[in-house]
């Protein structure tokens, strides 16, 4: 095995030719050859079986992992601070299962809520300040925001606060009750898929 | 006074059903008044009425708003409330795309609200739930004047408040009462609208008895 010094590249260093290789992540292609676009570790992975091109991959991998950042398709997790008549804006948490170092505001518009009847969303009946919710990222937005999407049955509300102070458990994908109080309150719960165990 | 236990619920039979109104909070198993008034009870309707200057915005309410601005498909409209009303601007008898109610800011509208809970602003609408006006919509010319909210509550209540009935068996006048604590009067001489005025705002405190002798006393002096 190299010394891990060999293997560290910079960017612009020539790692090969692209007849022989193939141009992963944090490398590109360039006038037939291939150049690192990032500091870190070069790092190969031969070709998978049965695949018609035999040439193996080059991949540059930082060394640290860099903080948590919400990308579009990436699920993230975020707390409602405010609702209003066509969006409901949010906090971003976690993006996947990584905590975030520094704050990103998400926008839930009322047309991402869900999937069906778009227009007749009702914000209020589908999210309350406070509430956790796992959305998508759709786009990174305008400056002040990232859109975020909860249009699928596994995303949405995943814990509430009721008017009692209690934590509400899901009843339908439509509303959730208190334990203290009986009551119901509308919200578009998110369908939390156990793995079997 | 917010905070008493109203009702304790373990104690009751189970299957009656309560309905709280506003003022009521139910805590585990009591109801506590959070509001200090009178508490009113109707059918399997408990509520709490109070006096207050400050409007809290509750469904149903009709009330006397001013609109401070145009947002793209709202006014915000001023109810002497915490939060500022949004009603759309569709929202009124006979409003289309094209035919789109002119109000500016200062103008007074007469509305209903649809929707109201602690943590949105409050819905309006100038329609009634039918989708007809019946008396609501904007507000033109006039005097505007406020009090507070128990008042505004009498004078809509049933049965008719002592001081109107008195005014309106010799004088002429239109009034618009919201009970956000607003009283909008209009009438052909403003002689009579500051009579009037005058009238509802020092009644306050006064029995029927009493409220009958001032309009009196009032009506005579204007002579």
């Amino acid at each position: 095995m190299a010394k891990r010094e060999d293997d560290l590249r910079t960017p612009g260093e020539l790692l090969g030719l692209a007849s022989e290789f193939n141009a992963g992540r944090g490398s590109y292609c360039h006038d037939g050859k291939i150049y690192a676009s990032l500091v870190g570790i070069r790092h190969l992975i031969e070709a998978k079986q049965g695949s018609d091109d035999l040439r193996p991959t080059i991949e540059i991998r930082r060394e640290k992992e860099r903080d948590a950042v919400p990308e579009a398709g990436s699920t993230v997790t975020a707390k409602i601070t405010k609702v209003q008549a066509r969006m409901a804006s949010a906090d971003i948490v976690c993006v996947g299962p990584r905590a975030v170092k520094e704050k990103f505001t998400g926008i839930v518009r009322q047309q991402d809520v869900r999937l069906t009847e778009i227009d007749k969303v009702d914000m209020h009946s589908s999210f309350r300040p406070g509430d956790i919710i796992r959305a998508e990222v759709i786009s990174l937005g305008d400056s002040r925001a990232y859109y975020l999407s909860t249009a699928k049955n596994e995303l949405g509300v995943v814990s509430a606060v009721s008017v009692a102070g209690a934590t509400m458990v899901a009843v339908s994908w439509q509303e959730m009750q208190c334990p203290l109080t009986n009551q119901r309150e509308p919200r578009k719960v998110a369908k939390v898929v156990t793995s079997n165990e | 006074l917010p905070g008493d236990v109203v009702f304790d619920l373990a104690a009751q039979a189970q299957n009656k059903v309560l309905r709280l109104g506003s003022g009521l909070s139910q805590d585990a198993d009591r109801v506590v008044a959070i509001k200090a008034g009178r508490l009113n009870h109707a059918k399997s309707k408990l509520w709490v009425e109070g006096s207050q200057k400050r409007y809290i915005p509750s469904a149903e309410d009709s009330v006397i708003g001013i609109v401070i601005d145009r947002r793209a498909e709202e006014f915000l409209v001023d109810l002497n409330a915490p939060v500022l009303g949004l009603l759309p601007i569709l929202s009124f008898e006979g409003a289309t795309r094209k035919n789109i109610p002119n109000l500016k800011a200062r103008a007074v509208v007469y509305g209903r609200v649809v929707k109201a809970h602690r943590d949105i602003s409050p819905a309006l609408s100038c329609l009634d739930a039918s989708g007809k006006g019946s008396g609501y919509g904007p507000l033109k010319e006039g005097y505007l004047f406020e009090c507070s909210t128990g008042l505004a509550r009498s004078l809509l209540g049933t049965p008719t408040y002592p001081v109107l009935e008195a005014l309106g068996k010799s004088l002429a006048f239109e009034i618009a009462v919201g009970v956000n604590g607003r009283v909008w009067v209009k009438s052909d001489a403003p002689a009579t609208t500051v009579l009037v005025s005058n009238a509802i705002i020092n009644s306050e405190c006064l029995s029927a008895a009493q409220q009958h002798i001032l309009v009196q006393k009032l009506l005579q002096a204007a002579k």
